[in-house]
């Protein structure tokens, strides 16, 4: 769930502009802690949700479709390939939650029932503008709520197997992605040629390599942001041509900045696990108010999906997207040694002084593979692990705040021994 | 010089003081925790500084443990609960691994390395299951104090099972078993072992001895059983367990006088 989000509170319809009602203040802020000033190409991202709301309700007007997607294996490249804008509907709201209560179990993950409540109450322009959501059976919370909300939106859904190295698991994703193809081209009528996903791989591609440069910032001793100003840096709907731009330009002007003053007595943190949708960054938040700096985030919302590229030349473009796409290391996966390669990897070029691994409430998935997460930090790694489970309510703020603060004064306590 | 450490609770406040060259505990005090923290955890330091002869400038340096450590102005430092009970652990049972301590209002799980440092923790989520709290709830309900209710602990012959996580419905379940005719000793049993049993799940598979245990609920009779029969390994009380916080941030004040 990359550039996953959605507005931090419902939104109310009726304003000036009826496709795209005004984003309340809450939204509009950047959030987060940077001590330095303002920078441009950061704050270019402070009003990302009611400036994507206007290009998407201006291209809609232009006949392009909307095809919303709430996971990072839906392939992006298939929906613009179609002539359409895939945009991420993942809830970040605590605010839309009980109403999704009403139908669904409060005993379940705070992003499945905050996506679900915003249909409930119309609140996510995004939603409400899409043609077509493009859903995937990934956690059993997920697949189920779907068949909920398909009651109010047209759906598709992807079998996603999850055996990661088996072929055969392979061959099928490779079939879902070509029922994807055709049922895109069948409901807009249009047609996917090799070379339209050819050109949309490209752009892709390219949105990856941005992202991915502006997140290798983040290796420096004094890195250029915080890691809530990179989160904030990313966009609902992805490849907007002008958010290409400033992912371009950010990786120049960034240099040099620094985006806090006392870089060198901030525990450096990797933070791992579920994906950190907008609205929802109360956590990392936290992780940087209490003395840490996020340097990398192995998540949906992170570097996860941006690790691999598609492979331009394959023969087969739509092979090449369901490879890339398979590779996708997340807990729905068995087995999962994917996540753990890629750890290594960040937590030694990231130079991390810990891990911390977020599981909203009751994601099984990741919650049971924190054993081997909570494993590889301490006994690989040797660095220190956290995991911190919660949901999108800030009751348990403080009870976190000193699990995070006892933490650093473990890795304080190493580092000065 | 005197280091100062405050352990500011959610029951209870508790001063330890030491000597900064020697490390030798000079006083110490418990009180009740009330609704002016910092007020009392200044009286409770006054007090256990006057008993011991210390005069206010002679505290060098004080640090502030606890739930409510920033609250307390006059405390230089503030450190968690988890690094002063390692440190104060460490102290008065050197070698330790591993430390249950179960508090009013948490219980936490700490593993420690070969030279002290901790390792790695756990503790409990939002919820008082499984902690202080959780006994006085029941004790209240079957009229006993928190001692009388441990040692009635230990005439049970058949421990209840008592399987509600939370501590309103295992106040309802408790209700149920008394109306059903079960013994109180079996209830009281029934509950120590559900709340070491939390603190066993907490700690997982891997539990390292020497295990010690500190917090107020070590006080009370029958914990410790509770908690060897749940780990399966022997379990030692530390000196004074309440007091293992604020000796721990007492010895951290020392230190940084140096």
């Amino acid at each position: 769930m990359s550039a996953c989000c959605t507005p931090s509170k419902p939104v109310q319809p009726g304003a000036s502009n009826p496709s795209c009602p005004p984003v309340p203040a809450c939204c509009a802020g950047a959030g987060g802690t940077p001590s330095s000033a303002r920078h441009a190409d950061v704050a270019w991202f402070d009003d990302m949700v009611s400036r994507t709301c206007a290009f998407a309700a201006a291209e809609k007007e232009k006949g392009r479709r909307l095809v919303g997607i709430l996971c990072e294996y839906t392939p992006r490249e298939i929906i613009l390939a179609a002539g359409a804008w895939p945009v991420c509907l993942c809830g970040g709201s605590a605010e839309t939650i009980p109403a999704a209560e009403r139908d669904i179990p409060a005993n379940l993950c705070p992003l499945i029932k905050s996506t679900y409540g915003y249909s409930i109450e119309k609140a996510n322009p995004f939603l409400e503008m899409a043609d077509l959501l493009v859903a995937e059976t990934t956690c059993d919370g997920k697949k189920k709520m779907y068949e909920l909300l398909a009651r109010r939106h047209p759906m598709v859904v992807l079998e996603l197997p999850q055996k990661a190295d088996d072929p055969d698991a392979r061959e099928h994703w490779i079939r879902e992605l070509r029922k994807l193809r055709s049922e895109l081209e069948r409901r807009f009528g249009v047609e996917i040629g090799d070379g339209d996903l050819r050109q949309a791989i490209r752009l892709m591609n390219r949105e990856r390599r941005l992202k991915r440069n502006l997140a290798e910032l983040m290796k420096q001793d004094a890195p250029p942001m915080t890691g809530r100003e990179l989160l904030n840096m990313k966009s609902l709907i992805s490849c907007i041509p002008d958010d290409l731009d400033v992912y371009e330009r950010a990786a120049a002007s960034l240099s040099g900045r620094q985006a806090v003053a006392d870089a060198d007595q901030r525990v450096r943190v990797l933070l791992t696990g579920v994906p950190v949708p907008h609205g929802a960054e109360r956590i990392l938040d936290l992780l940087e108010a209490e003395g840490g700096l996020v340097v990398c985030q192995e998540n949906c919302t992170g570097l996860k999906p941006l690790l691999e590229d598609v492979d331009e030349n394959a023969a087969d473009p739509l092979e090449a997207i369901a490879d890339k796409y398979f590779r996708l290391p997340c807990s729905v996966m068995t087995p999962n040694s994917r996540r753990q390669e890629a750890l290594r990897a960040l937590a030694r070029d990231w130079r991390a002084d810990c891990v911390v691994e977020l599981i909203w409430q009751t994601c099984l998935t990741y919650d049971i593979e924190s054993v081997a997460i909570r494993r590889l930090a301490e006994e690989e790694l040797d660095v220190p692990y956290l995991k911190i489970e919660t949901d999108y309510s800030p009751s348990d703020s403080a009870r976190i705040a000193l699990r995070v603060q006892a933490l650093y004064e473990t890795v304080r306590a190493r580092k000065s021994s | 010089m005197i280091g100062a450490g405050i352990d500011a609770g959610s029951r209870t406040i508790k001063v330890v003081l030491v000597r900064a060259d020697t490390l030798a505990v000079v006083g110490s005090g418990v009180t009740n925790q009330g609704i002016r923290q910092s007020k009392r955890a200044m009286e409770l330091l006054d007090n256990v500084a006057q008993q011991a002869g210390v005069s206010r400038a002679d505290i060098g340096h004080i640090v502030a443990t606890g739930y409510g450590r920033d609250q307390l102005d006059a405390a230089q430092t503030k450190v968690t609960e988890i690094t002063c009970h390692a440190r104060g652990v460490w102290q008065t049972m050197p070698g330790t691994r591993t430390v249950v301590d179960i508090g009013g209002q948490d219980s936490k799980l700490l593993r420690l390395d070969e030279r002290g440092a901790v390792r790695d923790f756990v503790m409990n989520d939002r919820c008082a299951a499984g902690t202080g709290r959780f006994l006085e709830v029941v004790a209240s309900r079957m009229d006993t104090s928190l001692d009388e209710f441990g040692t009635l602990a230990g005439e049970a012959r058949e421990p209840s099972a008592i399987s509600s996580m939370c501590v309103v419905f295992a106040e309802t379940e408790i209700i149920g078993l008394l109306a059903a005719g079960a013994q109180e000793a079996d209830i009281a049993a029934g509950v120590q072992r559900s709340i070491a049993a939390r603190a066993a799940a907490m700690a997982g598979c891997t539990v390292t001895e020497p295990i010690v245990f500190t917090g107020g609920v070590a006080l009370i009779p029958g914990m410790r059983t509770a908690l060897e029969q749940a780990f399966g390994r022997s379990v030692a009380v530390a000196p004074e367990p309440q007091k293992s916080g604020a000796l721990g941030a007492a010895l951290l004040a020392a230190t940084r006088l140096g």
